[in-house]
């Protein structure tokens, strides 16, 4: 196949040679025919250094190359032109990433575009100088046929336009229901349905099929067309599928009739549309409803007491309670009809409930109280509750609440039922009392601590607490793959490390990648490079294994994030220092030369980092013990308020300013939080002995901007 | 004339009107998985492009409703996958076909359903249109504003069923939004926000633009995989040096095939907020970009996208440098503004939208919309409408520059070169197709 192209396009090359004044020749002594034909033989091409090495002799032989190459272009209906469309579009790709060869081939193919056999190669020609210089003229296009006989029919209408209402009540004699439906959306969309077109629609309706009698009452419902309003009452009266399509008219269009006659349909066999048609329909329905329900009965009732309930149809309150007393639809619709009126009287039922009913009158007082704020809703409550004997029916929306004396209530009630009504708050404090539950084995509880920890956005270290405590407890996959979701979006350190450790996992592997990802796309904390690359790396693999689109372009991402990773610097004493005496007592790797306190103070990428969040509080120390020293250091602030020292000879074990020679105190003291401090207290002071000059510290450094310059950065990677 | 099953289906409607004077609810329990379906009424279904989305659990299906009877791709490897899959899932031994053309104008299929990259779907869906087939098109609808258009024209023309596949607007909670869309509607109709309307599409009101999905510059050349027609794939767009980037999954961040996260998840974005706007039948007049200069061939990153339209009603894409969390309302009007979640500046809203009628039924379910010739609730004219607004602001990004945009000639006012990416030409004779 291939083959013969090749001869094809020889052939087609011999005739221009003749016509094309091309005879320039190139260091290889080819005239740019050649050049052509040599570049045309090998494509399309299969690598870089073949495309580098033809296109580089294609531009340097513009414009002439490209005039041959365009000329040989032939009419769209004849040939394909591929080859030759590959070779002027690398050429002019070429071109427009090495500017010395812009102009010339821009050139040759400005030369080339008015001789263009055709539209279709003239537009092409005209995308290739786009490409190139961008100011060429907008390109025409042609209307192609369609298939008969819609495509006629809609050309007809369209000529008639604003006068082609009787050609659109004609085509309603079509038996093709495509064609009759066609010309009534032409109508639609053209704004083209006044009251007299609809009347000759409806003229026409006797003739149609029970579809096409649907089909036209369905439109004149999509075009609210008022004035057929006694025509679609008819059409109900008659039943049949006719009648299904009017009464979704009837709800489209409104007005009081219309919600009459819908309401009477709510009995009958065509009651899932009518209560469709009034769950949209615009318009007032409360006195309707209301007056409805106190003379229905049975299947109509029950839906109108739903259309009550749904739409909130507070005047039909008193006769929704009144017929809860002996009907259950009606006892489901109060918690969509009662406000906070109704409290004393929902909570008296609920006490008072039995069976099944109990759960409809919670879900009453639920809503009766929903539009009062918090607190009030917890008072209301609460007082209903006292008052109640079944108390622990009320637990739940006690709950639910959300207070502070709500869960202060339920957990110094304690009961089983208390804790499991704790699942409905989301306040933090009921985390303690559904912890402890979850440690007795209580699932549900652990499940309700989970999303509760997991849901905490105030504070990334305190949802990690909780979801590590809760990691602990975790028995089954589904809990583990909650609370790793929930890592992902927690960016410290820690969540890095916790997610790790679950990326071996076979179940939960992937999940563990996909927080891994999450984690180091947000993190502005330092961590340790060797574990980044190390759970990285997993994580790629995971990834590729797991195969659907999106996973492509993570693992897309992961290789880029891995191969910006830096290693740990590696420090080493200068000459002069050397010289001096000096020691090194950090390297930037690790912790060797200490004791003490290695969980707090970690080494991490050439800084020795400390938190809070690490773990416990106590020092870390140098292994030797020295005489007279000059000790040297730096450090930085990675969050407002940071308070340590330097403790210098000091005993193991105890408070340093008190109890060893002395602390040099470092503290963020432009703190805030600081502004009381004692002038032996600042940053610099040998604390309580000796107060420093004051200094003003340089801005803090923000979380994810470099220490040493400000600049925004993402650790252990350049940007 | 061959009787085909079109023309056999046609004929025999007559005795099929004996059903319709059963209620729909019958008819409807008809059409379950468990009971029995007349092949004559049972329709038919073609996928073209069955490397991604048209493999997907939900849109690789056969049952009796709606049997899947023919597969097409140019890759060679995923057409033999798909092929086997059918038959090993639904016992369906389907044709198998590498040119398009052949599985729309086969006989056996009534719906074409279109999984391929973007730069086809104009082509395809109009071309299907004329061979009078039914059309399922993935999102987003087509890649330039002269492609929908012309669309829009065929489907009419030809009276013909098109159904846009993004659902957003009629179900389901969308992406990190936290409601779906009706609460939406109901409180932007009410009118208790006021008029006009801020819609922010953001990463922080749970949007992301996938800047993932952007393209490489120079890609070097590389040999065309034996099991690829590469021109085929290409089709209308211009014949570049292959390099695997540009093809399967990663061709999102190519402006000849599509245009990254904007142009590729946009339509999933912005439909909705087309509706809730209650915009389905104008265009925005204006939109203006704040990105870097873009590359001409490989999509970047932009910081925010800006569309007004002529009631000053605006959408306001925020990408890059956007996705930190931060209270960002997702709709601002002058009397209230409604959150993630639906959290909302109104007191009490819940209970007010409660109170109020909920939004017009719509036509969602395809099969019945083919079956009965209605049109889908997302269709080939609002489906137009909101692949514009993406397409505008890919024009816009591409440009780097305001642009002004004239709703009645869907054109750009006064930028020739705007409004030559309105119309792009098409490579060879796929320029003779549209």
């Amino acid at each position: 196949m291939k083959k013969t192209l090749n001869i094809l396009l020889l052939a087609v090359l011999m005739l221009t040679v003749t016509a094309t004044p091309a005879f320039a020749q190139d260091g290889r002594q080819r005239t740019t025919q050649t050049i052509v034909q040599d570049a045309l033989a090998l494509m399309p091409l299969q690598t870089q250094a073949d495309f580098n090495r033809e296109m580089e002799d294609l531009a340097k032989a513009a414009p002439q190359s490209v005039e041959i190459l365009a000329g040989m272009l032939q009419p769209t209906e004849k040939a394909t032109n591929n080859l030759l469309e590959y070779a002027i579009n690398g050429v002019t790709n070429y071109a427009s990433a090495n500017a010395k060869y812009k102009q010339a081939v821009l050139d040759g193919l400005r030369a080339a575009a008015p001789k263009a056999p055709d539209q279709y190669v003239r537009q092409f020609l005209q995308s290739q100088i786009r490409l190139l210089a961008g100011d060429e003229k907008p390109i025409e296009f042609v209307q192609h046929a369609g298939a008969a006989p819609y495509a006629q029919a809609y050309d007809n209408l369209k000529a008639l336009g604003p006068n082609a209402g009787p050609a659109i009540v004609k085509t309603l004699k079509s038996k093709d229901r495509a064609l009759r439906m066609q010309a009534l959306k032409f109508a639609t969309a053209n704004g083209l349905v006044t009251d007299e077109l609809a009347g000759k629609a409806v003229g026409m309706y006797k003739k149609q099929t029970e579809e096409g009698k649907a089909d036209i009452i369905c439109w004149l419902g999509d075009n609210k067309v008022e004035s057929q309003k006694p025509f679609l009452h008819k059409v109900l009266a008659q039943g049949g599928q006719p009648a299904v399509a009017a009464i979704e008219a009837l709800g489209k269009i409104g007005g009081e009739d219309a919600a009459t006659a819908l309401i009477a349909q709510l009995g009958g066999d065509n009651q899932q549309e009518a209560f469709s048609a009034l769950l949209s329909f615009r318009g007032d329905l409360s006195g309707q409803v209301t007056e409805a329900l106190k003379v229905t009965t049975g299947q109509q009732q029950n839906r109108l007491l739903s259309l009550a309930s749904l739409r909130r149809i507070k005047s039909a309150a008193p006769v929704v309670f009144d017929l809860a007393k002996d009907n259950p639809a009606a006892r489901k619709a109060l918690s969509g009809v009662v406000g906070k009126e109704d409290i004393n009287k929902v909570a008296g039922l609920l006490d008072a409930a039995a069976g099944e009913e109990m759960s409809d009158y919670q879900k009453a007082l639920s809503a009766s109280i929903k539009s009062l704020d918090a607190k009030e809703q917890y008072q209301a409550v609460s007082a209903e509750m006292k008052k109640a004997a079944n108390k622990e029916r009320f637990y739940p929306i006690l709950a639910s609440t959300n207070t502070n004396e709500s869960v202060e209530e339920l957990q110094k009630i304690g009961s089983q039922a208390a804790i499991k009504a704790l699942l409905r708050s989301t306040n933090l404090k009921a985390a303690a009392p559904l912890l402890n539950a979850a440690k007795t084995g209580d699932n549900n509880a652990l499940n309700g601590y989970i999303n509760l920890m997991g849901n905490y956005q105030k504070n990334a270290d305190a949802r990690y607490d909780g979801l590590n405590t809760a990691m602990q407890l975790a028995r089954s996959d589904e809990q583990k793959r909650v609370i790793l979701s929930f890592l992902g979006s927690t960016p410290t350190r820690n969540a890095f490390l916790l997610a790790g450790k679950y990326l071996d996992d076979k179940n939960l592997g992937y999940d563990a990648a996909v927080a891994e990802k999450n984690i180091i796309n947000k993190t502005t904390e330092d961590i340790e490079y060797e574990v980044v690359k190390e759970n990285l790396t997993k994580a790629m693999a995971l990834y590729k294994a797991h195969g659907t689109a999106d996973d492509g372009y993570a693992v897309d991402e992961l290789k880029k994030i891995i191969s910006e990773l830096k290693p740990s610097p590696v420090y080493e004493l200068s000459d002069e220092e050397k010289a001096q005496g000096f020691e090194l007592l950090f390297d930037g790797t690790n912790l060797d030369n200490f004791v003490g306190n290695k969980v707090g103070y970690v080494p991490i990428n050439g800084c020795i980092n400390v938190t809070a969040n690490y773990g416990n509080e106590s020092n870390l120390y140098t292994k030797k013990e020295y005489r007279d020293f000059i000790f040297r250091f730096e450090f930085c602030f990675l969050r407002p308020g940071v308070n340590n020292g330097v403790g210098i000879r000091t005993p193991m074990g105890v408070d340093a300013a008190y109890e060893g020679m002395c602390e040099c105190q470092i503290l963020d003291h432009d703190a805030p939080m600081y502004a009381g401090l004692r002038e032996y207290q600042v940053h610099g002071s040998v604390y309580g002995v000796i107060p420093a000059k004051r200094i003003k510290h340089k801005p803090r450094v923000e979380p994810g901007r470099d220490p040493c310059s400000g600049q925004p950065h993402h650790r252990n990677r350049e940007r | 004339m061959a009787l085909n099953r079109r023309t056999f289906l046609k004929r025999t409607a007559a005795a099929s009107a004996l059903f319709s004077i059963l209620p729909r609810e019958v008819m409807g329990k008809m059409g379950g998985a468990n009971n029995f379906v007349a092949p004559s009424d049972q329709l038919t279904r073609g996928i073209i492009g069955v490397g991604g989305i048209g493999r997907s659990s939900h849109h690789f299906a056969s049952d009796q409703s709606c049997r899947l009877v023919a597969l097409c791709d140019v890759d060679q490897k995923h057409l033999d996958s798909a092929v086997a899959a059918a038959k090993k899932n639904f016992n369906e031994t389907v044709k198998a076909y590498h040119d398009f053309r052949e599985l729309i104008h086969d006989p056996n299929v009534d719906i074409v359903h279109i999984a391929t990259p973007p730069h086809w779907h104009g082509l395809m869906s109009v071309e299907a249109a004329n061979a009078g087939k039914d059309i399922f098109c993935e999102k987003p609808m087509t890649r330039t504003i002269g492609e929908g258009k012309r669309v829009e024209e065929a489907v009419k023309r030809n009276a013909r069923v098109f159904r846009l596949n993004t659902w957003f607007r009629f179900k389901d909670t969308f992406y990190g939004l936290g409601t779906d869309v009706k609460p939406l509607k109901k409180l932007v109709d009410s009118g208790l926000l006021g008029w006009p309307l801020k819609v922010r599409i953001s990463g922080a009101t749970g949007f992301t633009w996938k800047f993932y999905w952007v393209g490489k510059e120079n890609l070097e050349v590389q040999p065309i995989p034996k099991e690829l027609d590469y021109d085929l794939w290409l089709g209308p767009a211009p014949y570049k040096p292959y390099n695997i980037h540009r093809t399967h999954q990663t061709f999102r961040g190519y402006f000849d095939y599509d245009g990254g996260g904007l142009a590729d998840m946009g339509q999933h974005y912005i439909d909705p907020v087309q509706y809730i706007l209650g915009k389905d039948d104008t265009f925005p007049v204006k939109v203006e970009i704040d990105a870097p200069q873009q590359h001409p061939d490989a999509v970047g990153i932009w910081r925010t996208i800006t569309y007004t339209y002529e009631d000053g009603c605006q959408i306001i894409l925020e990408g890059e440098g956007f996705e930190s969390e931060g209270k960002v309302p997702y709709i601002e009007g002058p009397k209230g503004k409604v959150y993630k979640g639906f959290e909302c500046t109104i007191p009490n809203v819940q209970e007010l939208i409660n109170e109020m009628p909920d939004p017009e039924p719509r036509n969602t379910d395809f099969l019945e919309c083919v079956r009965n010739r209605r049109q889908f609730a997302l269709n080939e004219s609002n489906g137009h409408h909101s692949a514009t607004i993406v397409n505008m602001g890919v024009c816009a990004l591409r440009l780097n520059r305001t642009l002004h945009f004239d709703p009645k000639t869907q054109l750009f006012i006064g930028d020739e070169a705007a409004n030559l990416l309105v119309n792009q030409p098409m490579r060879g004779e796929w320029g003779k197709m549209i």
